[in-house]
């Protein structure tokens, strides 16, 4: 019966085409930036150039002062060791001669990329895929001609494990909880459609009690919610460490937004309103996100936010090794804020049908 | 007796102030096609909503197949199919699987929604969103939702209202073929035709009041005048209407008086029609 619903739920959800495009882009899209953020501990995004071609060199030079996240070597041999002892580089480039007449001509040339060390292969791939993508902007005729660059890779210095946190590590839990966030605004809406066309009517004064019905848009939320934290945990290898207390983790924040969502249903008036509560929840439940990432902005008064509770439990188990009995009063919350606002989500909406 | 498939017994409602239903009571037969007829505002769908357990009366008692609306409502709706006055349809879904919802929620057994979709006239256009349908086929889609579990009882709020006649028909052959099963269905209309020609009793509701409830033939019986038009010609080559009621002791005499004396041009017998009487009953019209 409620299975009949929440496959019903997820079909409408999948065609809206906003929802679909979010869900679907937003797992890939997190993903991406959390592998592109490389995995060192001194938030390093800068790239280091060494151009042989005594032309291109001023030029590049002037650009570089411009930009200040680029810095040019005089040579090969300095690069690498800028890279291996300042860490204020993810990557290096070493550009042979010749090689901006080369570009221009369409033809193939290698060039040699040097990774700090900790940058994730999957980081080096797409850095490499925007190289292509650049070389062939640079020159549209040989766009067919893809560029072959040759990332010889070598991993200079150790890999830092064990060392303070890095960026892409903060972040992480930022990113879980943004993806969960945008369930919100899918649940509100679909909650409210239901109820404003008057199908839910239809569904309650037909085959279905009040009950099956809102217990079938929770599972549906549940089921969304946690089905895209499961694929960012399973990809990005976190569920190895506690599982058991990061499913849970997982779970109460799916249900927190469940009931944020029927909350933020129960306060819209129609289907327009609810996109203007929807943004203004999901930018008031972003702001404990920020805490994690920049650790001085974490105040006291962001734990009135219940989203605190969520990203600071996923932060303190993945970054530094929390276990149940740190979290049990963040779990507890996040339970009693889903059950609190799920109920009076429920109260108010059953009112409209 | 078989218990009443509808039994009212003095029900109310008002909306904040609004009176909408003002102490409704009637039986009805199982199989019975009851038309309740009344203008905009009259209390037609705050009947139909109480009945089938959307609102719940302020005063008074009704049951269903002799369950009770309020204790059993539940099981009522188990049993009944409702066409909604405004249509709530899953507009970014086909109509089958509109249909196949509900009979899976409903928990049918080998449902063919080929087949209804067939009969209510939307064969070979079941498998298009419902966003793109006319007013008439959701309006046809609606009566196919409420036929889905194959209910005891109809309960369809203005049906046919502003559909092309095509649409209409068709939903006048459905509501046919769901009485010769035994089906009982409670219409409400504001179409005094309609009423009439597919009702077995028809109710007329004015002002959340029922103020007269009986067959179309015996309403137009006890309210209406039947009249006989006899047009003759005049002397001059103008030609006069007179109006001689069918229900008088000398109207034959009358009648053959003119025949015996005039030159006739025409005779037509004439019916009141519903609307007629329900003028004469409440002093307004159906339109209102
Ligand atoms: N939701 C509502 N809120 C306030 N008044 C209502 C509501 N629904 C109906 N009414 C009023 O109740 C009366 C009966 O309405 P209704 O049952 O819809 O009549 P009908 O179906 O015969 O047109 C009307 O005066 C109408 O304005
Ligand atoms: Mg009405």
């Amino acid at each position: 019966m409620i299975g009949t619903l929440v496959v019903n739920d997820i079909k409408l959800f999948f065609r809206n085409r906003f929802f679909a495009i979010v869900t679907a882009i937003g797992v890939v899209f997190y993903l991406a930036i959390y592998f592109l953020i490389p995995n060192q501990v001194n938030e390093s995004l800068g790239v280091a150039f060494f151009i042989e071609d005594g032309e291109a060199s001023p030029l590049f030079q002037r650009l570089a002062e411009e930009t200040g996240d680029y810095t040019l070597f005089d040579t090969e041999a300095e690069m690498l060791t800028a890279i291996e002892e300042t860490g204020d580089y993810f990557v290096g480039l070493s550009f042979p001669s010749g090689v901006t007449a080369a570009i221009a001509r369409g033809e193939e040339l290698d060039l040699n990329a040097y990774y700090a060390p900790g940058v994730p292969a999957e980081a080096k791939q797409i850095f490499h895929d925007v190289l292509v993508l650049i070389a062939n902007a640079a020159n549209p005729d040989v766009l067919a001609n893809l560029q072959r660059f040759n990332d010889t890779e070598v991993v200079l210095g150790n890999d830092m494990t064990g060392a303070p946190l890095s960026f892409r590590d903060r972040i992480l839990p930022l990113i879980l909880m943004a993806t969960v966030l945008m369930e919100i605004f899918g649940l509100a809406t679909l909650l409210t459609r239901d109820i404003e066309n008057g199908t839910a009517r239809a569904l309650i004064t037909g085959p279905l009690r009040l009950h099956e019905f809102f217990a079938g848009k929770a599972l549906m939320g549940m089921i969304l919610a946690f089905g895209q934290l499961l694929i960012l945990g399973i990809v990005t290898g976190i569920l190895g460490r506690a599982p058991l207390l990061i499913l849970t983790t997982m779970l109460l924040g799916s249900f927190l937004m469940v009931g944020m969502g029927f909350f933020v249903a129960a306060i819209s008036k129609n289907n327009t309103s609810v996109l203007a509560w929807a943004v203004i929840a999901l930018i008031l439940m972003m702001i404990p996100g920020l805490s994690v990432l920049l650790p001085g902005l974490a105040t006291g008064w962001m734990k009135v936010i219940p989203s605190y509770y969520f990203v600071d439990s996923l932060h303190r188990i993945l970054n530094f090794g929390a276990g149940w009995t740190d979290l049990g009063r963040n779990l507890a919350l996040l339970l009693a804020v889903g059950a609190g606002t799920l109920a009076i989500g429920t109260a108010v909406t059953r009112s409209r049908f | 007796m078989a218990q009443p498939a509808i039994s009212v017994n003095d029900l109310h409602y008002s909306y904040g102030d609004t009176l909408a239903v003002d102490g409704i009571s009637f039986d009805v037969e199982e199989g019975e096609v009851i038309g309740f007829l009344g203008p905009n505002g009259a209390g037609k769908s705050t009947v139909v909503k109480m009945l089938t357990g959307q609102l719940t009366p302020q005063q008074g008692s009704a049951s269903l197949l002799g369950m009770d609306i309020v204790k059993e409502r539940k099981q009522v709706q188990q049993e009944i199919g409702i066409a909604f006055e405004t249509t709530n349809l899953y507009e970014q879904m086909s109509a089958v699987e509109n249909l196949e919802l509900f009979a899976k929620l409903y928990k049918v057994a080998s449902f063919d929604a080929i087949t209804l979709l067939e009969k209510v006239g939307l064969g070979g256009r079941e498998k298009e969103h419902v966003a793109g349908y006319s007013k008439g086929m959701k309006q046809r889609l609606m009566m196919a939702r409420a036929l889905v579990s194959d209910p005891k009882m109809l309960f369809l709020d203005e049906p046919t209202d502003g559909l092309d006649p095509v649409s209409t028909e068709t939903i006048h052959a459905l509501i046919r073929t769901a009485t010769q099963n035994g089906t009982t269905v409670f219409l409400t209309t504001h179409d005094m035709v309609e009423a009439d020609k597919l009702s077995d009793r028809v109710a007329f509701l004015n002002q959340g009041k029922i103020v007269a409830f009986d067959t179309p033939s015996r309403l137009k019986l006890s309210f209406g005048m039947r009249a006989l038009k006899v047009e003759i010609e005049l002397p001059d080559g103008g030609a006069e209407v007179r109006e001689l009621s069918l229900d008088q002791d000398q109207t034959a005499q009358d009648l053959f008086e003119l025949f015996k004396n005039e030159r006739i041009l025409t005779v037509h017998s004439e019916e009141a029609t519903l609307e007629d009487i329900f003028f004469d009953i409440t002093g307004r019209g159906l339109q209102g």
